[in-house]
């Protein structure tokens, strides 16, 4: 059964529908041809507005038959069709919709008065045309101009169709009754129509508003603030308002702007860069832009409310990018625009951002999140931002005066300056790695030459305020030289030495770049020059030369005429041969870089993090960038410019790493641990060994590979276990302390020692082993190759004979190991006596932990002494004097190349706990072998003669 | 628990002399918990009570043959005493103790604590060194003397004895070369004996 009120709906549209239609061909029509002459900007606007008008009117109208149709179909086939079937309920989002777009458009011709200004081109037209718009037109006065009475037919209409809608569809709702199923969208449909009514008025009151506007501006200022699109929401001369620090005479809040008018001065605000601040006092709010921040006062509590309520709402409405339907008054508070948005603003104020144009997110006036900061001279800067500051990871590109060449770093940034962590890549090729401090490079860096750069440099070392400052090392390719040693202000300042790729090695004073006072100079055949010396380390002045054989020469030096060095002096033929520890096995900068201190830019960053608790914002700022390669750190660099989800599984947890520790105490458990950490790239453990590799390569590899520096490496090696541990103890009493526990009372000094000789410098020994070893390679060369000779001509010796020539004990030779086959004789075996010792020896060389290089002496120890019990039926105990002989038998047949290096490296690296204990001893054993074997008598002893062998025949 | 000092005691003297035979009756006799691996008769240790210390000897022997008397100074740096033994059945292991007695004096470590040991005093019945003439030499040099039999156990604590007596005390202030202040736990390990 039919309503009433749907009967009464169906004609309302059908008058609706014709009335539509007729004003159509009546007005718009008309309007169209009489637009504005198109050759005019602002005719060219109007006619703009007008074809829109008219496009949005043919919409509505096309929506009116709709819901005509929809009605008639009901009314046609009332059983069939249910009340839910008319548009006006189950469509009225669209018919709302059609209705909006119709009075934006309308309103928008109103602001530019584009009736008026169409009217007058065919005046004598619409004069004719009075009596049928005045048809349109019921109950308003003919007094009106033509323009005005266009606008009244193009929208009374519509404003008492709107209001029909509403009556209607209430009275439908009543009639229904509460229980009717499809009542609640009868009610809804209510709602929206009764908004869409409000929303109408309010349109109309704020295009009247800003129409009244546009009469009381002139010149630059109208052409500025009068745009079609543009709605004023409040005055100041309506409501009146002062605006501090800035005295605005008038302020005009838009729907998109915020506009305050100083004499001839425009201050425009977009919306969507503007946060509200609620005062304190009942009279005053703040406003905070990009830029500046405003107070504003009204003269009353209810001024200020009215202000503080349409900026609001209209920075809301802004940042939605559509109106909404509350009205003040209307008891419905706005929700509060949020703090942090997305939005594009050029900054203008004088000062590092003028002209700077930021896209990104921003809070509260300032960027803040992740954005984008681009300067019209081609500076760029990617990353994050906090309270209006680079913060966080940044990427930042600066343009070079070369065409296409630029700067580009990747650094962590604090407060607008680069600090922590970061790479640089420059124009000119070179890289630096390291830390930055306020923007400049400051603590631990790398700098390097690019790989086709004609003057070649790497500087590994420490850096303040932009400059080389502290211990520091530089390796100039050009002049194939090493500088090792301490600088200032970028120069060389203080105690340095200098290695070159011909071998020769300076130590001295460096003032200004420049040596100073005395110093020495060792040369690749171990001469030893002291004196003062040029920049080309040239003996100058008074000075000494005392040669290999122990001569000297002492006087004046100088470089003369052509070529070579000239003096005048003495020349001492009777000195004795020089104390090797002060030529060919002297040790260069000991002392002059204390150990402890040599690389605290290395070790600070770690401690750093580690006091802060181990946050993980500040992991890549001070423990370097995770990445396994470059291919990895250009990722991040698109991560930010596209704004991909970091990927987070590509990075160990810090809460993993740490909860891991706890559960890794035990000492089986702690070494496979620290095994897995150190070689870990992600792990902080790992990146700290890492660095430390980096620096231990630019001191000793390379042209830095000299014997000389070999106490400086092993004692460096030393110094980095001992900091590896105390970094791991670190870490432990961070995790501790997010557990609520506290880290055992601090660990004495044997203890310590334990745990660096016994865990860690084993663990990281590996790390170093290739550089290092080569050192003391190279320091003992000279006694391995007597060495090697030795072994050489004891390895002719048949086993018998050998034990014989060394004097072991006739009873002890393991004669009943031998099988001798049907030809062969004792006499003529050979490598088969305490083989299963001098096999266990080799083992030796198969490891680079000094530990497990005694733990081999120790067993091979037990396969002699098991040896010969077995010889003698009984257990035997050996004394020294039976055990250095049958030492030294082993020690020839294991032939083991650089046996004095080996013994070296594993006393300087061993525990110095076990000074004067068992591996001390073992250790000294075979010292004394490698020392016997250097001797004459072993090196030069002759085969037994031809007589030999026939007196046994 | 009782601070340790742990002394390093090198052993000199000929072959045959019976060097490791003394320190090998020192370790065995008296049983002790404390007793650590050893490398046969040629490292031993042993810990001792000394006054309010415990002094845990680290005793290296050396090769006595004739060859190898330069490499004597590996062995002895950084002793705190050194113990030289001769043969009292034989006077030329009386003269090359004398060597050894030199060359410490000239070569070895300050203040090293010497000790002289004629071994086999068992034999007396074919003694050639008169012990009236080691007693002077030991003398003359402030070195500490006595006769021991290594087969019969005498002397053979006392040796030991004298060398912690004569032992400087350790400067509270600084680590002594001689040795060095460890805390130690006694453990409880397998005695291991030796012939």
């Amino acid at each position: 059964m039919c309503n009433p009120e749907e009967a009464a709906l169906l004609r309302l549209e059908e008058v609706f529908s014709a009335t539509l239609a007729h004003v159509n061909s009546l007005v718009l029509q008309p309007l169209l041809p009489a637009a504005p002459d198109p050759s005019d900007p602002w005719g060219r606007e109007c006619l703009r507005l007008l074809q829109q008008l008219h496009k949005s009117s043919q919409q509505l109208w096309e929506v009116t038959e709709e819901s005509l149709h929809s009605l008639q179909e009901r009314l046609r086939y009332p059983d069939s069709t249910g009340l839910e079937s008319l548009l006006l309920l189950r469509g009225a989002d669209r018919v709302l919709q059609a209705h909006i777009e119709y009075i934006e458009s309308y309103t928008s011709c109103m602001v530019v008065q584009a009736f008026q200004k169409a009217a007058k081109r065919r005046s004598e037209y619409w004069r004719g045309q009075r009596k049928a718009l005045r048809q349109l037109l019921s109950g308003v006065s003919s007094e009106g101009s033509v323009g005005a009475s266009l606008g009244q037919a193009l929208h009374q209409p519509l404003a008492h169709h709107v209001q029909q809608y509403v009556l209607l569809l209430l009275s439908l709702g009543d009639t229904i009754g509460e229980h009717h199923p499809t009542r609640e969208l009868v009610v809804n449909a209510v709602t929206l129509f009764g908004n869409l009514q409000s929303f109408m008025k309010q349109e109309l009151d704020q295009a009247v508003a800003t129409q009244a506007l546009w009469h009381t501006l002139r010149g630059r200022l109208r052409d500025v603030l009068c745009t079609p699109a543009h709605r004023l929401l409040q005055d100041s001369q309506d409501v009146p308002v002062t605006v501090a620090p800035l005295r605005a005479e008038r302020v005009l809040l838009f729907d998109d702007a915020l506009v305050l008018l100083q004499g001839h001065n425009v201050h425009t605000f977009d919306l969507k860069l503007v946060w509200v601040d609620p005062g304190q006092d009942g009279c005053t709010f703040h406003l905070l832009t990009p830029e500046e921040e405003f107070s504003f006062c009204a003269k009353d509590s209810q001024g200020q409310a009215v202000w503080q309520w349409k900026v609001t709402w209209a920075v809301h409405q802004a940042l939605h990018g559509k109106k909404d339907f509350p009205v003040l008054g209307a008891g419905l508070e706005p929700s509060q625009p949020p703090d942090c948005r997305c939005a594009e603003y050029t900054f203008q104020a004088e000062g590092r951002l003028c002209q700077a144009t930021y896209e990104g997110e921003w809070c509260r006036g300032r960027p803040h999140g992740k954005g984008t900061l681009k300067w019209p001279d081609g500076r760029n800067h990617v990353g994050n931002f906090c309270q209006g500051l680079e913060h966080g990871f940044g990427i930042r590109l600066l343009p070079q005066a070369s065409e296409d060449k630029f700067d580009c770093y990747k650094c962590h940034w604090r407060e607008g300056s680069m600090c922590g962590y970061g790479i640089c890549e420059y124009s000119t090729d070179e890289v630096y790695k390291g830390y930055f401090q306020e923007g400049l490079r400051h603590g631990f860096g790398v700098l390097e030459s690019g790989p086709q750069a004609p003057q070649p440099f790497r500087y590994t070392g420490h850096w303040e305020r932009g400059q080389r400052s502290g211990y520091g090392i530089e390796e100039d390719g050009d002049r194939g030289e090493r500088y090792i040693g301490m600088w200032q202000a970028g120069q060389r300042h203080g105690p340095g030495v200098m290695v070159t790729q011909a071998g020769v090695c300076y130590q001295g004073t460096f003032q200004a770049d420049k040596t100073v006072g005395p110093g020495i100079l060792l040369s690749e055949d171990d001469s030893l020059y002291e004196g003062t010396f040029t920049r080309d380390l040239t003996l100058m002045g008074k000075g000494k030369v005392t040669f290999p054989n122990g001569f000297t020469l002492e006087g004046s030096f100088g470089s003369g005429a052509g070529r070579g060095l000239h003096t005048q002096g003495v020349l001492d033929t009777a000195a004795l041969p020089p104390d090797p520890s002060s030529t060919c096995k002297r040790q260069l900068g000991v002392g002059a870089f204390p150990v402890e201190s040599r690389w605290q830019g290395v070790y600070s960053p770690f401690r750093d993090f580690v006091c802060a608790g181990c946050p993980r914002d500040l992991q890549e700022a001070l423990l370097g960038f995770d990445v396994q390669s470059s291919r990895e750190l250009r990722r991040s660099q698109d991560y930010l410019s596209c704004e991909r989800t970091h990927p987070e599984d590509s990075v160990g947890s810090m809460e993993d790493i740490l909860e891991e520790l706890l559960q890794h105490r035990e000492p089986k458990a702690l070494q496979l641990y620290l095994r897995k950490a150190l070689s870990n790239s992600l792990h902080p453990l790992g990146k700290l060994l890492r660095t430390l590799m980096l620096t231990f390569q630019a001191t000793y590899a390379g042209v830095g590979a000299n014997k000389h520096l070999q106490e400086l490496a092993q004692e460096e090696v030393k110094q980095h276990a001992q900091e590896l541990w105390a970094a791991y103890r670190g870490l432990l009493r961070v995790a501790l302390e997010r557990k609520g526990q506290a880290l055992e009372e601090d660990e004495d000094t044997e203890t310590r020692d334990l745990q660096v000789h016994g865990l860690v410098l084993p663990l990281m020994l590996p790390s170093f082993y290739s550089e290092l070893f080569t050192l003391y390679l190279l320091l003992h060369e000279r006694e391995d190759s007597f060495y090697s000779q030795g072994i050489a001509n004891l390895s002719l010796f048949p086993d018998t004979q050998l034990l014989e020539f060394l004097d072991v004990q006739k009873h002890l030779w393991p004669l009943k190991d031998l099988t001798l086959t049907s030809n062969q004789r004792y006499s003529l075996v050979r490598d088969k006596c305490f083989l299963s010792a001098t096999e266990c020896l080799q083992k030796i060389m198969t490891t680079v932990d000094p530990r497990e290089k005694l733990e081999v002496l120790e067993r091979t120890y037990g396969e002699i002494e098991g040896t010969v019990s077995r010889v003698l039926g009984r257990e035997y105990k050996l004394p020294m004097d039976d055990l250095l002989p049958l030492l030294i038998y082993v020690v020839s047949r294991a032939r083991i190349q650089h046996l004095g290096a080996e013994i070296h490296l594993i006393r300087d690296m061993m525990d110095p706990n076990h000074t004067g204990g068992l591996y001390d001893f073992l250790l000294t054993a075979l010292e004394s072998c490698y020392e016997h074997i250097q001797k004459e008598d072993m090196r030069l002893h002759r085969l037994p003669g031809h007589w030999h062998s026939r007196e046994l025949w | 628990m009782m601070a340790i000092r742990e002394l390093k005691v090198c052993l000199l003297g000929d072959t045959g002399v019976g060097k490791s035979s003394i320190v090998c009756r020192f370790v065995q006799d008296h049983f002790d918990h404390n007793i650590s691996p050893t490398i046969g008769a040629s490292f031993m240790t042993k810990t001792v009570p000394c006054g309010n210390e415990l002094h845990k000897f680290l005793i290296w022997d050396t090769a006595g043959q004739e060859r190898f008397h330069s490499l004597a100074p590996m062995y002895y740096r950084g002793s705190a005493a050194a113990v030289i033994v001769y043969d009292i059945t034989k006077q030329d292991s009386f003269y090359t103790l004398k060597k050894w007695v030199k060359e410490l004096k000239e070569h070895g470590p300050e203040n090293i604590v010497m000790a002289i040991a004629g071994n086999k005093c068992d034999l007396s019945d074919i003694r050639e060194v008169p012990l009236k003439d080691a007693k002077e030499y030991a003398e003359s040099i402030g070195a500490i003397v006595v006769e021991t039999s290594a087969k019969n156990a005498i002397n053979i604590e006392e040796l030991f004895q004298g060398i912690s007596r004569q032992i400087p005390p350790l400067d509270p202030h600084e680590n002594g070369n001689n040795g060095t202040i460890k805390v130690e736990k006694p453990t409880m390990q397998a005695s291991r004996r030796c012939c």
